[in-house]
């Protein structure tokens, strides 16, 4: 148990986390230079392209270390954004030690902050990192000054490293053997083993990554989880070095993965502690919490004739994503399509990134919404996602919606632009902290509903790049939400109605008429396209009747090339959804719904 | 193909396509280019050539119409010696209506002279616009004056139809701009004019101006306004529209040619890009002028493609070209082709257009109002062929 290090790495997006660990796993030679492709461990397409780490996952490494001992070091990765933090969570409950990466160039980020938080809550040794000193605009100094004063770390304990071209990678493998503690744990006790992620595999089902804290977990065992109840048998332990390999048991302090012939990943709780039947331990660890969605979306396929994709598509995504939660959904104007749970808005946005690219499916997703707490007249609470099951404003005696802690890094010339921002979307409060050497972290408890849209790309713009975000969820408070439906020809578009403040209700509703007026070709009658809350109108736009065709000339005895026209133009009649007697083609849902607009 | 769907002529139109200009205007999509020397030679000999595949046509040709590019590019004795070489080959009735377009730079005495004399019974005066500024815009080679002056001349010469070819929905242009060309139509008095909307299509100069932002579109309501404008101003000038784009003093003066194009009477087109259709086929040249006549002197098919049409095809046109046309589309002519009562098929949809001021519906026919001639295609776009 002495010669193991269990860790992880943790930074900001982009400070090179990937990166690192590849090098790490390069130098311990787990992996063949035939087989190393760049960041291993992020092993879906998407994932690499975004260079964002999405599901965790583990690597047990082999590393000599200058005393000349053979150390076991277990890298166990973490995603690196907000989103996900429930799973920064849990595999920051495996380790004993993180790694800290600071960009030598951008210095202290508002996710680094939020990741040190978390680390130090589950007690974890930091070993911080300078990374991409090769960089022009590298400053070790201020960023050493940053680590002291942000992030209240040794700045000397930190090492100078630049991950892409393999210098400091030793200092750093000596770091975690020389820094990091080993693990600690009764060998002798009852099991107990936290489940820190599963994935799917087609061949042998779920296998769990599990970090053993007490006892030993052994191949043959019966075990149980404990807060689920389930029991299972187990069928197989061993070390993720890349390609699993097998092992009689996996030792206190042990991390590895266990295979028991779980079928599908609803039957696995992330967080859940296994134990052994015969001999059980009186209590699971703690710290467990079970992932909940926040954002809510519907979606539809682009045709109604892919819905069967879909529902295989979304099946088949959720084996492996069990926080993504759905239902069956049906819209008049968009036909069927499934009412989803997200863990916030990068999880959204990587669920449907997914299905358009590995199952190639063309999507309509309505506008986001946050889970409201609707209180009726009859002292009844429901909870509401979806603007289908607002209830009457009648029947309503309150309403309550989700705010967020935001904290936001920027440099200070920048510091007005962020405020303003963070004003304009009903921050309720705002504190400001100054860092080092003109960095200002502002504080600001704002509703979640307020960053679904364009926060973030406001930001940025707001602080030309250099703003970063982060939140995490901090609790219910009462707000005016009222529901807007639009209207086209004075006919309700189910799916594009929304929730939203009564203060931000107009200026959408009117966003939303106007690009749909932009968007829907003319008809032979004039189409009033309406906001309203109930039945008062409160924004209005008019698609007026078809005057005057485009195509004039029918030369020459060329009729083909015009019939054609024609014939692709009946075509795409086709395809439009009818509303009423308005036809309106797919791409006006696709141009109102775009969550990067208000 | 079921039998009555064919319509069943006694004559067919012969259509040359001349592809030469002076020069190439910005707004011009046609299979035209620049003669170099020796071109026009090659170009005439290759139509013969082209003609001579043609010798078994089976129908008469009643019409003959050179267009282009610019006919008139051709001298008077070239356009003579074409017309001779065509008569030997082809079955062209000796009483045949030749229709001809050319460019008012072009209409000097001597050569209306030689056109007079081959008997020319529509002279189609690519005039586009009478207002300087605008013909500069579209890159004309004439000033307003020159076109005045071309007009009357050929009015003078005695001339059975004279038409005037009018460009409009110029990009920022205004009723009053507009009104300088309208005003010189009613001084002229010409038997027939063609106003065509400007569209600009892709591969053209106007196309890459729009993309860089330099030129810009005139939108739909005002290209609307315009069109409302200059029908119920020729119309006070005693010109009907018998099409979305025709206008004519009297019936006799509308075009017998491209009357042809909407009535599914067969024509054979020669030359690069024409068209031709047989009452069942449709085929089209090559579009490149030295590519048609390198196929016709290496003794190969100068034709670029072909396509069959369906039934269904021939309802969807004899719909879209005859909602086009101050006629209609004749109910039982439909009836009998297609073994489908359109009416009864889009009863609801008609109602609705004839509620709303778009179409007229009688037992016979199927007519646009004036308003909704200047949105035919839309209007084809929500009928349905019943096929």
């Amino acid at each position: 148990m002495n010669n193991v290090r269990n860790f992880c790495i943790i930074a900001h997006i982009d400070h090179g986390k990937s990166t690192l660990a590849d090098r790490l796993i390069q130098a311990c030679d787990a992996v063949s230079d035939r087989d190393f492709h760049d960041q291993v461990l992020d092993d879906m397409e998407l994932e690499r392209e975004r260079g964002i780490t999405i599901k965790s996952n583990s690597v047990t490494l082999n590393y000599r270390a200058k005393d000349g001992e053979l150390y076991q070091l277990n890298l166990i990765d973490t995603p690196g954004h907000v989103d996900f933090s429930h799973e920064v969570r849990r595999s920051l409950m495996a380790c004993d030690g993180a790694i800290i990466i600071v960009d030598a160039s951008q210095g202290v980020e508002a996710q680094t902050v939020a990741n040190l938080y978390l680390a130090l809550e589950h007690d974890l040794e930091l070993l911080p990192v300078i990374n991409k000193i090769d960089l022009p605009a590298a400053d070790v100094d201020r960023v050493r000054e940053e680590i002291d004063e942000d992030l209240g770390l040794d700045p000397f304990a930190a090492i100078p490293i630049s991950a892409k071209n393999g210098i400091g990678i030793d200092e750093v493998l000596e770091g975690i053997v020389q820094h990091l503690p080993a693990p600690q744990g009764e060998r002798e006790a009852p099991l107990q083993a936290l489940v820190f992620d599963a994935q799917y595999d087609s061949y042998r089902g779920i296998v769990l990554s599990c970090r053993v804290r007490a006892g030993e977990l052994r191949a043959g065992s019966k075990v149980r989880f404990m807060h689920s109840g389930r029991e299972y048998e187990v069928h197989e332990v061993g070390y993720n070095r890349l390609k699993r390999e097998k092992a009689d048991a996996l030792p206190t302090g042990g991390v590895g993965y266990v295979i028991t012939g779980i079928k599908t990943i609803r039957d696995v709780t992330i967080g859940d502690t296994l134990t052994e039947l015969g001999r059980p331990a009186d209590a699971p660890l703690p710290g467990y919490q079970p992932a909940k969605p926040v954002v809510f979306s519907s979606i539809y396929p682009m045709t109604t004739d892919e819905y069967p994709e879909l529902t295989a598509a979304i099946e088949k995504l959720a084996l492996n994503d069990a926080a993504l939660v759905y239902q069956k959904d049906a819209s008049a104007a968009l036909g069927f399509g499934f009412r989803c749970g997200f863990l916030g808005l990068l999880h959204l946005d990587v669920v449907q990134e997914r299905l358009k690219r590995e199952f190639e499916l063309s999507l309509v997703l309505s506008a986001p919404s946050v889970l409201y707490h609707v209180t009726l007249k009859d002292g009844n609470v429901i909870d509401v996602d979806n603007p289908a099951n607002w209830p009457e404003p009648v029947d309503i005696d309150g309403v309550e919606e989700p705010y967020i802690k935001a904290s936001i890094m920027v440099p200070e010339n920048h510091m007005g632009a962020a405020m303003t921002l963070c004003r304009e979307h009903r921050c309720a409060s705002i504190q400001t902290n100054y860092l080092a050497k003109g960095r200002m972290e502002i504080v600001a408890e704002m509703p979640l509903a307020e960053v679904l849209f364009d926060f973030y790309d406001k930001l940025k713009s707001a602080t030309r790049g250099y703003g970063s975000f982060d939140y995490e969820e901090l609790d219910y408070r009462p707000g005016d939400i009222v529901k807007v439906d639009i209207l086209v020809h004075h006919e309700k578009v189910d799916a594009l109605a929304f929730l939203a403040h009564s203060d931000k209700a107009r200026g959408r509703a009117l966003h939303y008429s106007e690009q749909l007026a932009k968007s829907i070709p003319r008809h032979q009658f004039k189409i009033p396209v309406q906001g309203a809350i109930g039945s008062n109108i409160i924004a209005r736009s008019t698609i007026n009747a078809f005057r005057k065709d485009v195509t004039a000339k029918c030369y020459g005895g060329d009729v083909s090339r015009k019939r054609k026209l024609l014939e692709k133009q009946k075509k795409g009649k086709e395809k439009m959804k009818l509303v009423g007697s308005v036809q309106i083609p797919q791409e006006a849902f696709v141009s109102v719904l775009r969550t990067d607009q208000p | 193909m079921r039998p009555g769907i064919a319509v069943r002529p006694d004559n067919a139109g012969l259509y040359v396509h001349v592809p030469f200009c002076s020069a190439v205007c910005p707004y011009c999509d046609f299979a035209v280019s620049v003669a170099r020397p020796g071109e026009h030679a090659a170009f005439l000999s290759a139509v013969s050539a082209e003609a001579h595949n043609y010798r078994d046509w089976p129908l008469p040709f009643d019409t003959v119409y050179f267009g282009g590019g610019t006919p008139s590019a051709l001298s008077g004795t070239a356009l003579q010696e074409l017309l001779a070489t065509l008569r030997a080959a082809l079955p062209i009735a000796p009483d045949a209506r030749v229709f001809l377009e050319a460019n008012p730079e072009d209409i000097t005495p001597a050569y209306l002279g030689g056109v007079t004399g081959l008997g020319v019974h529509t002279l189609s005066l690519g005039v586009q616009s009478f207002d300087d500024r605008e013909l500069r815009l579209l890159g004309r080679r004439h000033t307003g004056a020159q076109a005045l002056e071309a007009v009357r001349r050929c009015l003078a010469a005695g001339i059975h139809t004279v038409s005037v070819d009018v460009i409009f929905g110029l990009p920022g242009q205004s009723r009053a701009e507009l009104e300088v060309t309208l005003r010189a139509i009613e001084q002229l008095r010409p038997h027939h004019v063609s106003c065509y909307q400007l569209t600009i299509h892709e591969g053209t100069n106007f196309h890459r101006r729009e993309r860089s932002g330099r030129l810009t579109q005139l939108e739909e309501d005002r290209q609307a306004e315009l069109y409302e404008y200059l029908t119920r101003r020729l119309a006070e000038c005693g010109l009907q529209p018998y099409e979305v784009s025709n206008f004519a003093r009297a019936p006799q003066f509308q075009s017998l040619h491209n009357n042809k194009y909407w009535r599914h009477v067969p024509y054979l087109g020669l030359g690069p890009s024409a068209h031709s259709f047989d009452g069942s086929k449709r085929w089209w040249n090559l579009r490149n002028h030295r590519a048609y006549a390198d196929a016709l002197t290496e003794a190969r098919t100068p034709v670029d493609d072909c396509e069959t049409l369906e039934a269904a095809d021939l309802a969807l046109e004899t719909l879209m070209l005859g909602i086009r046309t101050a006629a209609g589309i004749d109910l039982d002519a439909y009836r009998e082709r297609f073994a489908v009562d359109l009416a009864s098929v889009n009863a609801e949809l008609l109602s609705e257009l004839c509620a709303l001021d778009y179409v007229e519906c009688t037992p016979a026919s199927l007519a646009p109002t004036p308003r909704g001639m200047a949105v035919a295609d839309a209007l084809a776009a929500q009928l349905d062929t019943g096929l």
